[in-house]
């Protein structure tokens, strides 16, 4: 027999929750209320595909696209041997007292501001690439997939590291026992049963990467263009979300970057549900 | 008690160099016992004259709360005209269109010319039209070309919205096309700081922005300057509007009243625009 | 040999990639210390205010961070005051009542709602105070209330994690014994299990006060601007100190400004650094799972 006062504590708490998930469900169902319009004139795959030249009446989002591809690849891939050499300090490599240290350190590493290394990247790392290439402005997409590959690089390390914890003590104990080196472990051991996870955490940094703007608007250069090397400018959907401000919801400013978002929200969930099914799988084998 | 008479006397105090400071008491009295919010958006060329306003009102005027944001011309526009902004500033005339479609009543204060600008170490300074076309479409692309150092020219131009890139495209370009290539920034002051930092840049920037930090570039052999815009000399010039929806009242038209205020006239001018009468 | 050579590469390897992070932000660090230390003093702040009078609001701060600050402050205190009562009931649900289904489906809405970049947060709040503002009422457009309410959609996935975390950690006997002396439901959760977790709770609370501190692109959409004062009301546009920074990084009028934005950059790195280690110092395992997030 439930007291009226249980009753109501359940149904506030599942309300919450039907709150929460519906936020969710909320932001996508009204972008696409927003865009249907789009949808309509058949417009939304043709905005993917075209330019962006607003004076000749193209409002189409696919240099944006490529931008974001660049950045956010090229910045994985600084990121990827940065993070799997620090998680291997961590795990094994450091001397015992340093390793701890070293943790704490990456994980502070997570709280620090986008802006501020959009910041420090315009005033010091700009100038330094500019020089050093002797090519175009120093604002290029070399320069934003450097500061972004630091940016996500602590966030993937500890992502590595988790997957590293989850291998199960008798494998370690029974390398450990053949007189393996640390080393030893690591890449004969550890690697290749933590190779899953590691995958999850390299998924959920590129998410992290294309999502980030502070770092693109800052540093990217922004210029409307399919870039065609990394030292030239280039501009991603989240920049271009954020420069072009539009005051009323029938311009084709508008639509043009609701149709980033559009792509942005579904490519994050798409990253969202491959990290859920793999984690999935790993979960069955164990 | 003693809390009290202190605070009161500060208040006095306080009241009292209001009164007695020589500039701004006058104009601003027509602010007196006005209430309430003043949104500004829209022409970036702007901010630094309607910060100095805002500041002098809403110093004097503890309840007036301004809030400046920019955008460009376009926004400026579309923010006004839709209502999420009382005024709505464009570094260009608004079309006909949009004035019939908003309602929009304009209020001219102030000439400004459009320069394009390089960084001081540059050591061309000196372009003809046809040259500055064929640099911002893309044409000419070493500095060499020009006389200067053996780099890349790197092209600086701003978003669709701005007034500025529509004045200097229609009136320094000739309706040119501007090379997709070209670095995007968002207002005046991102364009003046981003050549200022780039040894090897072009962009276009407000007249009365041009400071030390960039060096304006001769056109067909006119420097661009306050003095050679208010000649007509130099022919890249716009008017700065202030624009609402409607005929303004209240908090404000008292706002752009002040602008034609000997103490307005007298911000604007210390901003390098020429005040229009 | 070769298998050696691997090894030793492997470890050279190894130094030279932590080094090299580490590096990087210790030059960030230095640098903005190098050129921001100047700047840091109450005049940063206040200006040229004083500051007793500034903070009792009996003047305005111009050419000061203060009305930044403050915007800062109202954002975060306003942001979490929404997103906790929903976050934590929802983590308690999730922990407590969900099952099956029901637990898994909410869990992908979930995850996927801690994916979402936050600029597009920030478009939907955009958009939402555009249709509003349409529609319903003209006082509203984009504002205080718009941005914490989208900020708290943002920061609400860290605290339904690190309640439902927390709540799942407690051992099975603590949670039975209550139950097994006769009390409900509703009183073992609010009188055994939440006291238990709260400093899981609480580091997820820190958390997301980290996030409203430092989010930029959420803010850019929905009101902050360059210039406001102190807002007057829920319903007025605002300045925010991660705005100022981008702001005064593209658009400083003279060297002082930009003095001042590494100033501003050096005060938020302290906030941040300062709520980040409070939050994992709370709780020593807490997981980083919540974090990914742009």
């Amino acid at each position: 027999m439930k007291t009226v006062r249980e009753i109501a504590a359940e149904r506030t708490f599942l309300l919450s929750a039907l709150a929460s998930s519906s936020i969710t469900v909320g932001i996508l169902a009204f972008m696409v209320f927003m865009g249907l319009p789009l949808l309509h004139e058949g417009g939304f795959f043709a905005i993917l595909g075209n330019a962006w030249d607003p004076y000749r009446g193209a409002y189409g989002i696919y240099p944006m696209i490529a931008g974001t591809a660049a950045v956010s690849l090229l910045g994985l891939a600084v990121a990827f041997p940065l993070s799997l050499g620090c998680s291997f300090l961590t795990a094994g490599i450091a001397p015992k007292p340093l390793r701890g240290v070293l943790r704490r350190f990456i994980e502070l590493m997570t709280g620090i501001p986008t802006v501020i290394y959009g910041f420090v990247g315009i005033f010091l790392l700009v100038p330094i690439i500019r020089e050093f290439f002797r090519d175009g402005s120093g604002m290029c997409v070399l320069t934003a997939a450097l500061v972004l590959g630091v940016m996500i690089s602590p966030t993937m390390t500890l992502f590595f590291r988790d997957a590293f914890d989850r291998i199960p003590r008798a494998y370690l104990n029974a390398a450990d026992a053949l007189g393996a080196s640390r080393a030893q472990k690591l890449i004969h051991v550890m690697l290749p049963l933590a190779k899953k996870g590691m995958l999850n955490g390299v998924i959920l940094a590129l998410g992290r990467a294309v999502g980030d703007t502070l770092i693109a608007l800052m540093l990217a250069g922004n210029s409307a263009q399919v870039p065609s090397s990394v030292m030239e400018p280039a501009r991603t959907l989240t920049a271009h979300i954020a420069l072009v401000i539009a005051a009323d919801y029938e311009s084709p400013e508008f639509r043009s970057i609701f149709a980033c978002g559009v792509v942005l929200y579904l490519f994050t969930m798409a990253l969202t549900f491959l990290v859920r099914y793999l984690a999935h799988g790993e979960d069955a084998r164990i | 008690m003693k809390k009290v008479s202190l605070l009161q006397t500060a208040l006095a105090v306080s009241v009292l160099a209001l009164a007695c400071s020589p500039a701004f008491c006058g104009s601003l009295d027509a602010f007196k016992g006005e209430k309430g919010v003043l949104k500004i958006s829209g022409g970036t060329a702007h901010i630094p004259v309607m910060k100095d306003v805002a500041q002098k009102v809403m110093a004097a005027n503890p309840g007036i709360q301004i809030t400046i944001a920019g955008g460009g011309s376009g926004v400026g526009i579309k923010q006004v005209g839709e209502g999420l902004v009382d005024i709505g500033n464009t570094g260009r005339k608004p079309s006909d269109d949009e004035i019939s479609r908003y309602n929009l009543k304009l209020f001219r204060w102030a000439v400004d010319g459009v320069a394009p600008v390089v960084n001081p170490s540059n050591v061309v300074k000196k372009l003809t039209k046809n040259q500055l076309i064929d640099i911002f479409s893309g044409k000419i692309d070493n500095w060499k070309t020009l006389g200067g150092t053996d780099r890349k020219i790197n092209l600086y131009t701003r978003d669709e919205a701005s007034g500025t890139r529509e004045v200097f495209w229609e009136k320094g370009l000739d309706k040119g096309a501007i090379a997709p290539s070209a670095h995007v920034v968002v207002s005046n002051g991102a364009m003046k700081s981003a050549v200022a930092q780039d040894p090897y840049g072009i962009g276009y920037v407000s007249v009365g922005h041009i400071d030390r930090t960039v060096a304006p570039v001769a056109l067909d052999g006119v420097v661009p300057t306050i003095e050679t815009v208010s000649k007509g000399t130099y022919k890249i010039s716009r008017g700065l509007f202030s624009n609402t929806k409607g005929a303004p009242a209240g908090l404000k038209k008292k706002f752009i009243d002040f602008l034609y205020t000997p103490d307005g006239v007298k911000i604007i001018e210390q901003h390098g625009f020429i005040p229009s009468r | 040999m070769r298998r050696r050579i691997l090894e030793k590469a492997t470890v050279w390897f190894s130094w030279a990639a932590g080094l090299t992070l580490l590096a990087s932000v210790a030059v960030l660090l230095c640098y903005l210390l190098a050129k921001g230390h100047e700047a840091l003093s109450t005049g940063l702040i206040f200006g040229g205010t004083p500051p007793l009078r500034a903070l009792l609001l009996q003047e305005r701060v111009f050419d000061g961070l203060f009305p930044a600050l403050a915007g800062t402050l109202l954002l975060i205190i306003l942001s979490i005051a929404w997103a906790i009562p929903v976050g934590i009931s929802t983590g308690i649900y999730l922990a407590e009542y969900a099952d099956g289904r029901v637990k898994k489906a909410l869990d992908a809405f979930f995850d996927v709602l801690a994916g979402i970049p936050s600029i597009v947060v920030g478009l939907f709040g955009f958009a939402s105070a555009v249709f509003l503002h349409r529609h319903f009422s003209d006082r509203i457009g984009p504002c205080l209330l718009i941005s914490s309410i989208s900020l708290s959609f943002l920061v609400l996935p860290y605290l339904i994690r690190t309640t439902q975390a927390a709540l799942e950690g407690i051992p099975g006997e603590t949670r039975l014994t209550a139950l097994a002396l006769g009390a409900t439901r509703v009183q073992n959760i609010f009188l055994v299990l939440i006291p238990r977790s709260l400093p899981g709770i609480m580091s997820g609370i820190v958390l997301a006060i980290g996030r409203c501190a430092e989010d930029t692109a959420v803010i850019m959409l929905t009101g902050a601007v360059a210039s406001a004062g102190l807002p007057s009301s829920l319903l007025s546009q605002y300045e925010a100190v991660p705005f100022y920074i981008y702001y005064i990084s593209s658009q400083y009028a003279d060297p002082a400004e930009l003095t001042s934005g590494y100033g501003a950059s050096i005060l938020l790195l302290m906030l941040c650094a300062v709520l980040f280690s409070a939050a994992y110092g709370i709780r020593k395992g807490l997981t980083h799972c919540t974090l990914y997030r742009a």
